[in-house]
């Protein structure tokens, strides 16, 4: 294993991302610079600031759909004339087709363009290269026209709100043959055709992403970086790649034949021409449930290294960790069926799956008592980005628990498509990946910007943001149980759910608030960019192999190919004066190490 | 039907916690003290809407038996964390432990889970069956068509059986796939309300006529996706009580989606067939009167 890393490191200096191009990429002035550049890092920023757009858009849908679920019928205060007016009546109100158009936008944009790029572009760019010893990423090039395919496919994405008939209303996860067939909404095919090749150009910025990914790891890391030394958000990236080149192309295909049904007369999902309509749901979640684990993968990764680093402990269990996230890559392709129990799929295929969501239940509670075991007997130090990652914990054991009543089948007859699934899911995305995501930021942001962040906006962030975020999505538990339909915009129509009505309103209080709550997370960004105090090199006293590097960090990272000797958490080591040790540290004579 | 509660109150009162047990007051108190308004919702924001089916009941169980699961499990697991988190909080002079993990321990929270999810699944593929299995030979059986925005209801005419459908032939001339030269097509019951006796199976066949809808009764603990093209005829379902309860489209079918929905009754034996013969006996009427047989009529 080391004579193939030792190699392939040296390799790394030949190849493009070594620092081979360094004059035409530097070359260049102002704007330019940012716009089209290889460095890995420039690039992470790139899709960091995007996706930071893309959240503000996506997330001021979703308060304009809570307001409207609360307020049925009444104008929205100020989102309501920023609306595009395919949404929004004359006088600020959604209309029930506008309100369709946010729950398809709000979910595409929140997976797509910015929960996808935020864990995967930003970080996995970032760390990747850094955290392996590499110069850079193993095609330099094709990394940045995965931005740029990205940039593109967001594009095409927001402009489906200003063609006839506007954005498509049939819910991300677009099930034929509404989608399929524009006689089914109001006879235009614009929106959803957009949405498709949208999606289709975003999936080969993944893919482009995916395979850069791969081969970095594979082939870049440097001497004595073995594969079992590699921290666990690399990992987890590794893992979260592979799954995108299996996944990413199923829905690709499936997007493929929408356009084709809609606009070119075919009837793959038309019953009345020989179709399946069911054939759209098992495309397109065979690519939907694999997307749900290459979310929550990186945030695991990221997490675990940050619980490591404030509780000044090696992660507990680390190959457990590693086995564990293999095991969710595989079986996270074979559940999928747990979306259609009720769909009219056969009853014996879903007992199966039902089998199969039940069993995938297990890594991840193997995951969650190895964070426990990694704070336990620890020294913790809270900073922001630690509060943000123990907050994650709890939210995903939260968001684990109620996965177990939905991968019950009989229980699903009952809460299937209720609000009882939009909690779950807001549970494990925002409450899980979301934190894990401001964690992450909080945590490396000194490394990519140089700067520190002002710890009394952050502690506010975080507080407003726990808070808010149970308000908002912990009464939607009560709501599903009440048997509150997801993705309707005026429950006060069924008798049963008058009642409940209050409920709805405390949501949309949490909702606003929770938007609000990022607004110190922004202005913390953007003023500690520029002003906040210098960062030291390793800030955190960390061990990986990005803090060894001082701001900024020249095009081709490393001056020297460091050289790995030991596992990546050696925190609170016996015998020793500092209570880390670098992964470029040899280990004093007199101190053995435990293997992990 | 009273009588016919009786199981609900006991299996809550078995299970009651905190969160059960408003529900099963609420349950008690509509039954004894406002029998009148035993159809609407208890005045609780917390509990399960009332449960009126029997296998709504089994689905019941099973959900409290994960629901206390679930809880220990996050009351445990998190009041140990919280512990942790105060009690490992950094200190002068204490540094951490040093330890990369312990197998034994991974072997214990790998295979503990494993065992208790793998016996939930079994469990709750047994009770996935007995919902699923065979309707009853007895059962009431009843068309559901499901289309942009609405639901019609076809019952049999007086001959007693349905006109068969073929889903082929449904169209907007003919939404139901009826064959008209069949005598039972003209007798048909076209109703655009779900009305069904208490204590009979009902065997639902469901259809939709455009996109993909839902069948769904949270009362009745009963979600089912009609696709179009496809009969869906595996759903049936007992009621245990009578009452006025909502049917919901609970997939997202177009505009119109967050209003399609259709009346339900469940009602007596007695009321039933009178509702049904009436009906019946109009549609014969109908059929006498006019030469040619005529489509079925939008009600």
């Amino acid at each position: 294993m080391s004579a193939t890393t030792a190699d392939s490191s040296h390799a790394s200096d030949t190849l493009p991302g070594g620092h081979g191009h360094d004059s035409h990429s530097h070359g260049k002035k102002g704007i330019l610079h940012y716009l089209w550049n290889t460095d890995h890092k420039v690039i992470a920023m790139q899709f960091l600031f995007s996706s930071i757009i893309y959240l503000v858009i996506g997330g001021s849908m979703a308060i304009a759909m809570r307001w409207q679920l609360a307020f049925p019928g009444h104008p929205i205060p100020i989102l309501g004339h920023l609306l595009p007016p395919s949404v929004v009546g004359d006088d600020g109100a959604l209309l029930p087709g506008g309100f369709n158009m946010l729950v398809t936008m709000h979910g595409t944009i929140l997976v797509f363009f910015v929960a996808m790029p935020v864990l995967i572009g930003v970080f996995g760019n970032f760390l990747i290269p850094l955290k392996i010893g590499a110069g850079d990423m193993a095609f330099p090039a094709l990394n940045e026209l995965s931005y740029w395919l990205f940039s593109l496919s967001g594009f095409i994405m927001l402009a489906s709100f200003f063609v006839p008939g506007g954005a498509p209303g049939t819910g991300w996860t677009a099930y034929a043959p509404l989608s399929s067939n524009d006689v089914y909404n109001n006879h235009t095919s614009f929106g959803q055709t957009l949405w498709c090749i949208s999606l289709f150009v975003n999936g080969l910025s993944s893919l482009t992403g995916a395979v850069n990914y791969i081969t970095t790891v594979i082939t870049m890391r440097a001497p004595g970086m073995t594969m079992f030394r590699m921290p666990l958000p690399v990992w987890a990236i590794f893992i979260t790649a592979i799954l995108l080149i299996f996944a990413i192309p199923v829905l690709s295909a499936a997007a493929a034949l929408i356009i084709f049904d809609l606009n070119f007369g075919t009837s793959f999902y038309r019953p009345a021409g020989g179709g399946q309509p069911i054939l759209w749901q098992h495309l397109f979640w065979f690519f939907g449930h694999p997307e749900v684990y290459i979310l929550v993968l990186p945030a695991m990764g990221f997490v675990s290294e940050i619980l490591a680093v404030f509780s000044r402990k090696p992660v507990f269990g680390y190959k457990a960790m590693v086995y564990a996230m293999g095991i969710i890559g595989f079986l996270g392709f074979i559940v999928w069926g747990h979306h259609m129990y009720v769909s009219g799929m056969s009853l014996t295929l879903s007992a199966l799956f039902g089998v199969s969501t039940m069993v995938i239940a297990v890594p991840s509670a193997i995951k969650t008592f190895n964070w426990m075991g990694t704070i336990w007997r620890g020294s913790i130090h809270y900073t922001v980005p630690m509060a943000f990652a123990v907050a994650f914990v709890s939210m995903f054991v939260i968001g684990g628990l109620s996965g177990i009543f939905m991968a019950s089948t009989p229980v699903d007859l009952f809460v299937h498509h209720t609000y009882f699934i939009v909690a779950h899911f807001h549970y494990v995305i925002f409450g899980a990946i979301v934190f894990s995501v401001f964690a992450a930021i909080y945590f490396w942001f000194p490394k990519m910007s140089g700067r520190m962040w002002n710890p009394t906006l952050g502690w506010i962030h975080f507080w407003a943001t726990f808070v808010f975020f149970n308000m908002t999505f912990f009464p939607m538990h009560n709501l599903g149980l009440a048997g509150m339909m997801r993705r309707i915009s005026d429950p006060t129509v069924y008798d049963c759910l008058k009642q409940v009505q209050p409920l709805n309103v405390v949501c949309t209080i949490g909702a606003m608030g929770l938007g609000l709550a990022t607004l110190p997370f922004l202005v913390n960004m953007f003023w500690s960019m520029f002003n906040g105090p210098k960062a030291p090199a390793n800030p955190w006293h960390s061990t990986t192999l990005e803090w060894t590097l001082d701001y900024p960090i020249q095009h081709g990272n490393f001056p020297v190919t460091p050289t790995v000797y030991h596992g990546p958490y050696e925190y609170s080591v016996p015998g020793m004066e500092k209570d880390y040790l670098p992964q470029n540290e040899k280990a004093p004579a007199h101190i053995t190490l435990e293997a992990h | 039907m009273i009588h016919a509660m009786i199981p609900v109150i006991k299996k809550s009162s078995f299970f009651a916690g905190r969160f059960f047990s408003r529900l099963a007051t609420g349950i008690i108190f509509l039954i004894l003290v406002v029998p009148a308004m035993a159809e609407e919702r208890i005045g609780n924001i917390y509990g399960l809407p009332p449960c009126v089916t029997v296998s709504g009941e089994k689905v019941d169980f099973i959900f409290r038996i994960i629901f206390w699961l679930t809880g220990a499990v996050f009351v445990i697991t998190q009041s140990t964390y919280i512990v942790y988190l105060i009690k490992y909080r950094r200190r002068p002079g204490v540094k951490a432990h040093y330890s990369h993990g312990n197998n034994k321990l991974e072997v214990i929270w790998t295979t503990l889970p494993t065992i208790i999810f793998l016996a939930l699944a079994i469990y709750s593929n047994r009770v996935w069956d007995d919902i699923h299995r065979e309707a009853p030979a007895n059962s009431l059986v009843i068309d559901v068509s499901s289309y942009q925005y609405g639901w019609q209801m076809r019952y049999p005419g007086v001959s007693g059986k349905l006109s068969p459908c073929d889903v082929r032939q449904i169209s907007p001339q003919n939404p139901f796939g009826t064959d008209a030269a069949d005598p039972r097509t003209a007798q048909d019951v076209i109703s655009s309300e779900l009305v069904i006796p208490v204590g009979r199976p009902v065997h639902v066949l469901l259809h939709s006529r455009d996109v993909i809808h839902a069948f769904y009764v949270p009362e009745f603990r009963l979600y089912q996706d009609c696709v179009p093209g496809r009969t869906i005829g595996w759903v049936w379902f007992q009621a245990i009580r009578t009452g006025d309860f909502q049917l919901a489209c609970s997939q997202l079918c177009g505009t119109g989606h967050f209003n399609m929905k259709a009346p339900i009754h469940v009602v007596t034996e007695a009321e039933f067939d009178k509702w049904l013969s009436t009906r019946q006996q109009k549609n014969a009427a109908a059929a006498a009167s006019s030469s040619k047989l005529p489509t079925p009529k939008i009600p």
